[in-house]
């Protein structure tokens, strides 16, 4: 049981902040949910760790695992940015101001932040696998937490500049001297200042440097299964790249079955796994 | 504490038990065996020498269950459920032991499902060795036995004209008491019938290594040949006492989302939205469920995730057996791991 006297299938009632197309072909919709009770809020923000997930529930519809795209320290609400591909995720992409809508989370282990601290930051992602590294940085750059890491490398690769999410902290970021930002985009358009090529690709051309540094990897299968093998020829160690992973899941809880990844549970022991991990557990993603 | 049931005496204490308790039993049903709740006339027939076609978990997982229910207004109600105190008779190790295996999964200190726990907490189970050995288990070879008496209130040994019962709870204790105590001589010709029951059991195939086999020939062409003759019905997931994957799906018109028995042998159980499959043939699911069973639950609980029921074999429409596919994996080539 968990706050309220509600189980662990039973999802937190939450209700849209605000919801908004995160992408110029309106395929990624960003919502941000605010909690109907104040008690559910405390409960989360006391365990929550960049890097977890939530499943977002529309009754009658179902419930679909998400990436929290949104920091603690942001304020009393959670963002998730959902690619409208299912029956859930459309139903989600329907969602206006003030609907309702159900939470359960947060769930997963979410990203290492303590074996992290003192230690260089490189951060890929690619498409809209991005809303957790999103988290991450948001995490990371903000004042209280900045000095507890070294330096920060962001590269970001979409297919096209319109599908880019989080555009105005881009821009943003763009401007600081804090962070190291590389944006690529698979083919050329007019006006693009930033690299143009797939994410491992760029990787090699910035080449960021393995010492006392962690990469942290989040994209398509297709960009990961490339990318790792880049990081380990630029000399990052196997304990020292991180990734999270995806699978079909139901409960979130490590009871259904189906994000069953070797002797672990993608929902309960990941998403985030060390490559050193990986590298133990079968191939069956 | 050590009692005597004779057998003519069974039906009166089954009734007995009913004025306080939910009694499920094996029952006639079709051409199986069935557990069902007993009626006030009911016909026992917990002598047949198998095991129900459906297995006992079905009493703790339903296979449909209500989780949440939908308010009006978009809200959600946990569902409740009633449940009664309940007694499960005749009950075979096999089967105890893989609901043991299955609370591994489902009491987990951090996530503990209520619906599992509630009926847990809530049932004594009886149940009944096995005197003479089944067509096609192997409870010895994977670590079990005929009178493995892990996770049980009671167990039943059959001595002709009496069992023998031996309780290991003070709530099975309440259940016999009254009868008279077994005798040192009684004890220990069951003792004598139990270990001939357990000699009696064939070893269907050596366990030795045979994980680290499954594990390091992941990508063996051994996967192909084994499921080369497999329907992908799911019967072997669905009838396996230590199978528990479950499908949520949200029922619109009762207003309640539910959750479904689902197998690992089904296309679309891990099939993503994005179109992409991690298992997309019947060789990946077939691997997913031996090395469950065989490696997965080694690593995670030390103990192999399969009870030897025979099921899956008797049931199998094409004749697939788990039994051969596992002989079949001892001539995989394999190194000795050192890690631990």
């Amino acid at each position: 049981m968990r706050a309220n006297g509600r189980s662990l299938y039973t999802p937190t009632p939450m209700h849209v902040l605000r919801a908004y197309y995160e992408s110029t072909d309106r395929s990624l919709k960003t919502l941000e949910l605010s909690f109907d009770y104040t008690e559910d809020s405390q409960a989360f923000f006391a365990a929550f760790n960049p890097g977890q997930f939530c499943l977002l529930s529309i009754a009658g519809k179902g419930e679909s695992a998400l990436g929290v795209a949104s920091a603690a320290w942001e304020g009393d609400f959670v963002r998730f940015t959902a690619q409208n591909v299912g029956s859930v995720t459309s139903a989600l992409h329907k969602l206006t101001a003030g609907d309702a809508v159900g939470m359960r989370g947060p769930l997963g282990n979410g990203f290492p932040m303590d074996g992290w601290q003192g230690k260089n930051l490189v951060i890929i992602g690619g498409g809209c696998a991005f809303s957790t590294l999103y988290a991450l940085t948001k995490h990371v750059h903000h004042e209280n937490h900045r000095d507890d890491y070294g330096k920060l490398t962001l590269i970001y690769g979409t297919r096209t500049s319109g599908l880019c999410m989080y555009k105005h902290d881009f821009a943003a970021w763009h401007e600081t001297d804090d962070m190291e930002i590389h944006q690529a985009i698979d083919v050329p358009e007019e006006n693009w200042l930033h690299h143009v090529g797939y994410v491992p690709d760029v990787i090699r051309q910035v080449a960021p440097s393995p010492d006392n540094a962690v990469a942290v990897v989040c994209g398509p299968p297709i960009m990961t299964k490339f990318t790792l093998p880049a990081l380990t020829d630029l000399g990052f160690t196997p304990e020292n790249i991180f990734t999270s992973l995806e699978k079909r899941m139901k409960c979130g809880l490590g009871k259904c079955g189906r994000c069953n990844l070797g002797p672990t549970y993608i929902c309960k022991d990941g998403p985030v796994y060390s490559l050193a991990q990986l590298n133990a557990l079968p191939a069956d993603l | 504490m050590n009692f005597i049931l004779e057998k003519q005496a069974l039906p009166d204490l089954l009734q007995t038990w009913r004025a306080n308790f939910d009694v499920y039993l094996p029952q006639n049903l079709e051409r199986f065996t069935h557990f069902m709740p007993l009626a006030a006339e009911g016909v026992t027939v917990i002598n047949e020498p198998h095991n129900t076609r459906i297995p006992p978990k079905a009493l703790f997982l339903p296979m449909t269950e209500t989780l949440v229910k939908f308010t009006r207004f978009g809200g959600y109600e946990n569902a409740k459920h009633e449940i009664e105190p309940r007694i499960v008779f005749a009950l075979r190790p096999c089967d105890a032991q893989a609901v043991q295996l299955l609370d591994t999964s489902f009491l987990q200190v951090k996530y503990s499902d209520p619906f599992w726990l509630e009926r847990r907490e809530k049932t004594i189970t009886v149940a009944l060795g096995c005197h003479e050995p089944c067509d096609n288990g192997f409870c010895t070879t994977v670590g079990y036995g005929p009178f493995n008496k892990a996770d049980l209130d009671a167990m039943l040994t059959d001595l002709g004209d009496f069992y023998l019962v031996e309780t290991f709870s003070e709530a099975a204790e309440t259940c016999f008491n009254g009868f008279a105590n077994a005798s040192e001589t009684i004890c220990v010709q069951a003792l004598e019938v139990q270990q001939r029951a357990h000699d009696q059991m064939p070893v269907a195939f050596e366990t030795e290594n045979l994980k680290e086999k499954l594990e390091q020939n992941f990508s063996s062409n051994y996967w192909d040949k084994v499921s080369l003759s497999c329907l992908g019905c799911g019967v072997c997931t669905f009838l396996c006492p230590t199978c528990f994957c479950f499908d949520i799906v949200d029922e619109t018109q009762r207003r309640e989302r539910v959750r479904n028995w689902d197998s690992c042998m089904f296309r679309t159980y891990s099939l993503e939205a994005s179109g992409h499959n991690p298992r997309p043939s019947r060789v990946e699911r077939t691997r997913q469920r031996l090395s469950h069973k065989y490696v997965y639950w080694l690593d995670q609980v030390n103990q192999i995730g399969c009870t030897g029921c025979g099921r899956c074999v008797r049931y199998c429409p094409v004749g697939l057996d788990i039994r051969s596919m596992l002989r079949q994996a001892q001539s995989l080539p394999f190194e000795v791991s050192h890690a631990s």
